[in-house]
């Protein structure tokens, strides 16, 4: 590991850092550059502190001016940061398109102090690769964005260093998503695989998290269910590193889950999955949403009527919504012309399959409607108000009642030779302990929840300590804010 | 041509012969010997080398999996039929830029459909379901197998059982026969549950009897504790619990008391 001889050299350089920052806040708004500039001398700092948070930050500072990227400042960025005479400078520079580069010459002249970073550092190699990727991708240049990813990728193979790791879980992200874009899925299976297995060997969780992340949804690309599960079920697991990587894999594990008929299951991983997902991340959120009410639908919940009125997604929602509707009325027909009036968007949701299952919900909810209004039905009638079509209704709709009576859907006896279903009367619950018992699990539950809440409270000791937490918390909510944008941007990406 | 290649095919030849013969012994014989051979080419799965012979080595592997498949059906060996698929599955995924796709391809991917029905294991089903793309589902194999399942599910017995008569492929008979026998299972499951007695001509019918013994002999064996009296089955119900009249005040005064706790020490 000659990197680690290198990381522990003493290095004054560090100190510029804050400085810098303390500047670019006092002048008048700073040019990309500048601020590329400045988030090199973060990652130069985290790099030689070793201290992985820095990093991270600088990530989130660059998704932050992702927009605002041009040719000119990203080679001038790369011609500052990286030796003129080094393999990777050549390699990236003429990556770039060319174009004019007055817009250079105006950054030379800028108010900015100078900021001079040690160059050679690996950490600012790798960030610069990620930058061009970026760039490419936002520029649409999806073959140049791919040899990059790939040249990085084999080069991060040589690299083993832990303040690395973020970068490098951000390059596999995109070069994940390059290749989703231009549609070679499958040709970087094999490499993600290996590199899943490099940075377990590393104890790189976020690699791992990542990584993990992207062979999910690399074989889900696919349909490929049961590759996924029995990578899944093997991974190791470990106390999830960055919120993002875990939304992402609880809405895998749910897709997995409903497929595999584990609808519990499934929906308790698809529901905390949008519930946990930043405000910002609409997309992602969606589709937990359309996923989890269809496997609401298939455990026979109705889900309200809030969850399709929620902010953002009441457009996306409606072919939802409606066939929610025919479900909870039990209407095959309605069923039917609202499952071909959507086919498109559910075929395009790859949920037409579930879809498909749900015809038997629709049976269910109208028997159970009819069993409640009816005291004695004859199976023929049954067989009408279900709009059964077959060569014997009468006969399907006595099979399909008495596996409802088994299944426990209703409650109700058939009458073979009389050839009618008899309802049975609902007892009177208030003869039994059932109110009783249903009483003492709600207080139990509200004590307990007391008990929980006094537990969890904290009071300050002292007024001083206060006014600093108080300075803590405004930073945590402006980087929380930070990781909500940061994710919106990605999940941008994703859908 | 490359001598192994001569070999395979020389060899499927005599297996295709014995297999047309309806030689069933031979047929396994021959091709474990064809297996063995297979192994020692370098461009089927998993290795996909590019070897010269690479079209015509995997469209022969590809043909002889296919007919072990089959073959394994006629044994009415499961266990068979299951291994072999696994070996035939990547040639279908993963060889489409290589080979033409099998004509054969949809009807064993319905029969393996029907397998898992018949084994009850749906979540296998409906994973192998969502591999297939949506043309495939317009196949009459794959439909047939699909609508099976949707008929299962929906508790619509009689649907699988007509199914039977309208099978769109030779082999499928045999898996379709297994599956009457599952059928019949949940049938008397639902029955027991649904009815509180049965006629025995009628009960005969729904359980597709021919005769009465067979009625009496698969009660015998199945379900013991059904009576058969005065020409009807009468189902044993479970005693429903009945509306409880005490009030059971030991546990109630402990929950009493425990609230009475709580309460303290929160006021």
């Amino acid at each position: 590991m000659p990197e680690d001889v290198q990381m522990s050299e003493p290095q004054p350089a560090a100190a510029p850092a804050p400085a810098a920052a303390a500047a670019a806040a006092a002048a008048p708004p700073p040019s990309t550059l500048h601020h590329l500039k400045e988030i090199a001398s973060v990652i130069e700092a985290g790099s030689l502190s070793k201290e992985v948070r820095r990093i991270s930050r600088a990530v989130r500072l660059t998704v932050a001016l992702r927009r605002r990227l041009a040719a000119g400042d990203v080679s001038a960025f790369l011609a500052f940061a990286l030796p003129a005479s080094g393999e990777a400078y050549a390699r990236l520079t003429c990556l770039l398109p060319k174009e004019d580069e007055t817009e250079m010459d105006v950054d030379a002249t800028a108010p900015a102090t100078q900021i001079s970073i040690k160059q050679g550092l690996p950490e600012i190699e790798i960030y610069c690769c990620l930058l061009v990727l970026i760039f490419l991708i936002d520029q649409k240049k999806y073959d140049e964005a791919k040899s990059c990813a790939t040249a990085t990728i084999a080069r991060l193979k040589t690299l083993n260093r832990r303040t690395v790791d973020v970068l490098a879980s951000r390059l596999y992200f995109y070069y994940s998503y390059v290749h989703e874009i231009t549609n070679s899925l499958a040709e970087i299976r094999g490499n993600l695989l290996g590199l899943h297995r490099m940075a377990t060997l590393h104890h790189d969780e976020l690699g791992q998290e990542t990584l993990l992340n992207l062979l999910l949804r690399n074989y889900l690309h696919y349909n490929l269910f049961d590759q996924a599960e029995k990578l899944r079920s093997k991974a190791p697991r470990f106390e999830a590193h960055s919120n993002q990587q875990f939304c992402r894999y609880l809405f895998y594990l749910g897709k997995i889950r409903t497929i595999q008929l584990e609808y519990t299951d499934a929906k308790e991983s698809l529901l905390q999955a949008a519930r946990k997902a930043p405000m910002a991340a609409r997309g992602f959120r969606i589709q937990c949403n359309k996923w989890a009410i269809i496997v609401r639908l298939l455990l026979g919940e109705i889900p309200e009527r809030t969850v399709f009125m929620q902010k953002g997604m009441k457009e996306a929602l409606i072919p939802y919504f409606e066939l929610t509707n025919a479900v909870r009325i039990g209407d095959l027909e309605l069923f039917r012309a609202v499952a071909d009036k959507f086919a498109s968007t559910f075929s395009a949701d790859r949920t037409h399959n579930l879809i498909v299952r749900l015809r038997h919900n629709v049976i269910r909810t109208g028997l159970r409607n009819i069993s409640l209004s009816y005291s004695r039905i004859s199976l023929a009638d049954i067989a009408k108000k279900l709009r059964l079509v077959s060569a014997d209704p009468v006969a399907d709709a006595e099979s399909i009642v008495s596996k409802a009576i088994r299944d426990g859907a209703i409650d109700a006896t058939i009458d073979h030779s009389n050839g009618w279903m008899v309802s049975k009367e609902t007892g009177d619950v208030y003869s039994t302990n059932e109110p009783q018992a249903a009483f003492n699990s709600r207080i139990a539950f509200c004590l307990n929840m007391h008990n929980e809440a006094v537990k969890a409270m904290r009071f300050p000791p002292n007024s001083h300590k206060e006014k600093e937490s108080a300075e803590k918390r405004r930073e945590r909510l402006q980087q929380e804010e930070e990781l909500a944008k940061h994710m919106a941007e990605e999940d941008d990406d994703d859908f | 041509m490359d001598p192994k290649l001569v070999e395979v095919t020389q060899l499927f030849a005599r297996f295709k012969a014995a297999y047309a013969r309806n030689d069933l012994d031979v047929c396994a014989n021959l091709l474990s010997q064809l297996k063995v051979l297979l192994t020692k080419f370098p461009s089927l799965p998993p290795s996909f080398q590019q070897t010269p012979n690479a079209v015509e080595e995997l469209t022969t592997a590809r043909d002889i999996y296919e007919h072990a498949v089959v073959l394994s059906v006629k044994m009415e060996d499961q266990d068979a039929f299951e291994r072999d698929f696994c070996q035939l599955k990547p040639y279908y995924m993963d060889t489409c830029g290589i080979i033409p796709p099998s004509p054969e391809e949809y009807p064993i991917l319905g029969l393996n459909l029907l397998r898992l029905l018949v084994q009850n294991r749906i979540a296998e089903f409906h994973t192998e379901l969502e591999l297939l793309p949506a043309k495939a589902l317009e196949n009459l194999c794959i439909k047939h197998a699909v609508e099976l399942e949707q008929s299962f599910m929906e508790g619509a017995y009689n649907r699988v059982l007509t199914a039977r008569q309208a099978v769109p492929h030779e082999t499928y008979v045999y898996f379709m026969d297994l599956l009457a026998k599952t059928v019949r299972d949940e049938i008397a499951g639902c029955s027991e549950k649904g009815y509180d007695f049965l006629s025995i001509s009628d009960a005969k019918q729904m359980f597709m009897f021919s005769s009465d013994q067979e009625l009496q002999q698969y009660i015998a064996e199945e379900h013991p504790e059904w009576d058969v009296k005065n020409g009807s089955v009468f189902f044993q119900k479970v005693k429903e619990s009945q509306p409880c009249k005490e009030i059971p005040a030991a546990p109630v005064i402990t929950q009493t008391l425990g609230y009475a706790r709580e309460l303290e020490r929160i006021v």
